[in-house]
């Protein structure tokens, strides 16, 4: 019986099939429905910031783990995922240079430079959104477009290299396949249609509807325009049937936690309520659901406890709410995630279910008073 | 998988169990071996010295080792023969113990001990009983029976569990102790509860275990005192604070004995062996352990002689198999990977567990990715995933802030973590340094 036996400490069973990889390979699956909405709403375009964007960001990864001496792991599949929702945050116009700007941003600074997977303290695609939108490359992460604009500029041919705004009363896309013309399709977001709309309304006498042929409801898109996608937007925050799809197979495979999105959602719903803001409007608008389902559930970035999940979660709706009702922007998801992130790690800290048997039931986390 | 309506704990989880490999196997005899090393402590407390010398001829049954402490338990030769030698051996965790090597006689005697009438027997008597007799938790650890029997005056228990719950996947042993020996089991209940004057006796048995039913009922009989107590399978329902809370809805303060809620919980191996100390004055010298596992070629429940190298119990079974890779003593979850077959089966040893490759899904330990699995499964509602990265930092107040004084060591955190995590190790780890940065600062 002489053969080499393997040791190790117990436990020897592992559940089947739960690793990095297969939760990665699940958030990718998740993300299908949505990246094919924004194809089919936002053209090639929103393929080629897909692509581009999960290619910087694999080898970003590959070769910053490189030049740290890291063992390579592309294999966990992270930085696909990364890329991907990256490109989701993205408006369709981005010009492929910035999106890669972004990736490497993402992968290679907000992960990796903060010692890879697990221990960044942001989440990465909303931090390299966040760093695009305050740097001088601002310009090319905040124009919209009309949904179906290709049928203007081609399904194909619409690769954008710049934007020009130096012609006056024009914004000028350069495309490989020459300059386009886009004033036409240009559009406010939604919410931002509401932010302005309202505004007009506290300054001007009454209303000022806001006016566009696709908008169907009063000046704005309608619900169901808003529910299935037909809107202006980042390319992967528009179809909210597509978000949900992905969020319930995500929610089946236990994959992410539901306690995050239904305490974003709950309390953003209960803010706009009491505000009275147009609930459902805002909450089918902007990146909440993408941010609620697919950002804020972020494993390393989001508390590990329930009870940590429930405060962070509500913290989160409630402050979106705040953010969208009292300042001057329309949007505030990445923003507010972004800070929670940070705050995520105190309540880690401090808030613990208190343990099986302690006689005082604690739920705040106290050092042991040294003898 | 999950039965509605049964009394169970919080978290835990739900792994394959594959009980179905050994548990129709009926309780045969193993062969005695050629060389018998008694290890001197096979239990937690105080080792024992040797009685005997090399050379001595000693019986079957014969106390060859004992110690003065309190918490300790007497070692007791599984065979008749020679003592052989006196030395240092390896047990199942690694650590060097003395043990008594015993050469067995060719011709091996029945036990003939005394035959008692356990109805006249009173608390005292029993309490010395099991210390006699060497008797501790067969479960696993192994701590002394009689210690458990002594509670202190001022906790009075009420209830006695017999745990059944065998919820390690693959052993056996005890499933088939229910079906074969439920007398035995429900006698031993019975002057469990004598011994600390409990008015209550239940039998917490997971689902999967429904077939012992009838027989217990039977031996129950008209004992209004006793019940059974049906659980769900779930993984560590035989936990002792986890039992008690699934049984009585109690639970045990963090850091105290269950005699802190009232209860004792003796497993149906230690039940048996209490009665048959009892009634039979038959020491603690064999006990039956499950072999099973994909990497061996016949499954078994056996009634092994304590100090039976596991060597020699597999080769009773046919060997392992081509692909078995790792050998285990004890269950899956909280075993210990053998490197060596030549440990001896101790008191505590309640199967060998046999795993072939496919099942060994060893990965490299990926840094924490906080996904709070850990914090879910956790039946004592601790942290895991922090007190690993306090560990990591040699932050050892965190790491006690976090649990690790109280984590017993389930694996559930390590066993559903996606990132390959031994947490067990580092909690090892953990306790050891907060353990010695508290004697430093008593000195």
């Amino acid at each position: 019986m002489n053969r080499e036996l393997l040791v190790g400490v117990s436990p020897h069973l592992h559940e089947k099939d739960q690793n990095i990889e297969r939760a990665m390979r699940d958030v990718l699956i998740a993300l299908c429905p949505a990246a094919v909405v924004a194809i089919v709403v936002f053209g090639m375009n929103a393929f080629y910031i897909m692509a581009v964007s999960m290619i910087v960001a694999v080898l970003s990864e590959f070769v910053v783990r490189k030049i740290f001496r890291r063992k390579t792991s592309v294999n966990d599949l992270s930085a696909l995922v990364t890329g991907l929702l990256f490109a989701f945050l993205l408006p369709p116009t981005t010009p492929l240079w910035v999106v890669a700007i972004g990736a490497f941003i993402a992968v290679g600074i907000a992960k990796e430079l903060f010692g890879g997977l697990g221990k960044n303290v942001f989440n990465p695609a909303l931090f390299a959104r966040v760093a695009l939108m305050i740097s001088p490359l601002s310009m090319y992460v905040s124009k919209f477009v009309k949904p179906f604009y290709w049928r203007h500029t081609g399904f194909f041919s619409n690769v954008i290299t710049s934007i020009d705004e130096s012609v006056a009363g024009r914004i000028v896309y350069k495309g490989i396949t020459g300059n386009v013309y886009m004033n036409a399709v240009t559009s406010a977001t939604p919410l931002s249609l509401m932010k302005s709309g309202r505004m007009l309304v506290d300054t001007v006498t009454g209303p000022t509807p806001v006016g566009a042929t696709w908008l169907t409801s009063g000046g704005r898109p309608s619900l169901w325009s808003m529910f299935l996608g037909c809107k202006a937007g980042s390319i992967g925050e528009i179809s909210i049937l597509a978000l949900l799809v992905g969020a319930a197979y995500l929610l089946y495979r236990r994959t992410i936690d539901w306690r995050i999105p239904a305490g974003i959602l709950g309390s953003f719903l209960i803010v706009m309520l009491i505000a009275w803001n147009n609930p459902v409007y805002e909450l089918l608008g902007g990146g909440l659901v993408l941010g609620a389902f697919y950002m804020a559930t972020d494993w390393v970035t989001s508390p590990s406890s329930k009870s940590g999940r429930w405060i962070y979660a509500i913290g989160i709706g409630i402050a979106i709410a705040l953010f969208r009702l009292l300042s001057p922007w329309p949007e505030g998801t990445a923003i507010v995630i972004l800070h929670f992130n940070v705050i995520a790690l105190l309540i880690d800290r401090y808030i613990a279910a208190p343990k099986f048997g302690a006689l005082k039931k604690r739920w705040i986390n106290k050092l042991p008073v040294s003898p | 998988m999950k039965e509605q309506g049964l009394r169970t704990f919080k978290a835990g989880i739900h792994p394959p169990y594959l009980k179905e490999l050994a548990s129709g196997k009926a309780i045969k005899e193993a062969p005695v071996p050629e060389e018998v090393p008694i290890l001197l402590q096979q239990h937690v407390g105080a080792p024992n010295e040797p009685l005997v010398g090399v050379g001595d001829h000693i019986n079957l049954g014969q106390k060859i080792g004992s110690s003065e402490a309190f918490v300790s338990a007497p070692v007791h030769s599984s065979v008749a023969g020679v003592v052989k030698g006196i030395q240092e051996a390896t047990n199942a965790t690694g650590q060097k113990v003395k043990a008594v090597v015993v050469t067995p006689d060719s011709n091996q005697p029945q036990f003939s001990g005394v035959s008692r009438d356990i109805e006249a027997l009173n608390a005292q008597d029993i309490v010395s009983i099991a210390k006699d007799a060497g008797l501790v938790g067969m479960g696993g650890a192994a701590f002394p029976t009689h210690v458990k029997l002594s509670p202190p005056k001022d906790k009075p228990i009420d209830i006695v569990i017999i745990n059944a719950c065998e919820c390690e996947p693959f052993l056996t042993c005890d499933h088939r102790l229910l079906l074969e020996r439920p007398e035995a089991i429900i006698a031993g209940l019975k002057l469990f509860m004598r011994a600390v004057g409990a008015e209550k006796g239940v039998i917490g048995i997971e689902a999967n275990k429904l077939d012992a039913l009838d027989g217990l009922r039977k031996a129950i009989g008209g004992s209004a005192d006793i019940e059974i107590e049906v659980l769900e399978v779930k993984y560590p329902e035989g936990a002792e604070k986890q039992l008690i809370f699934a049984v009585t809805g109690r639970k045990v303060p963090l850091g105290k004995l269950p005699s802190e809620a009232g209860c004792l919980v003796q497993n149906v191996g230690t039940s048996i062996a209490m009665y048959e100390a009892a009634a039979f004055g038959k020491p603690l010298y064999e006990r039956v352990i499950t072999l099973s596992g994909p990497g061996i070629k016949e499954t078994a429940n056996l009634k092994v002689k304590i100090g039976t190298r596991i060597s020699a119990l597999i080769e009773a079974c046919g060997g392992l198999t081509e692909d078995a890779s790792k050998v285990i003593m004890g269950g899956p979850m909280t075993g210990w990977a053998q490197a060596e077959l030549s440990v001896p089966v101790i008191k505590g040893t309640s199967g060998i567990v046999v795993l072939t490759e496919s099942f060994v899904d060893v990965r490299d330990e990926h840094a924490c990715v906080k996904c709070g699995k850990c914090v879910e499964v956790c039946p004592m509602s601790l942290m895991p995933n922090y007190i690993v990265t306090a560990t990591q930092k040699g932050e050892w107040d965190k790491a006690e802030m976090w649990g690790a004084l109280d984590c017993f060591e389930c694996g559930c955190c390590s066993y559903t973590c996606p990132a390959y995590i031994p947490h067990v190790s580092y909690v090892r780890k953990a306790k050891a340094e907060i353990g010695a940065a508290k004697k430093a600062v008593k000195k």
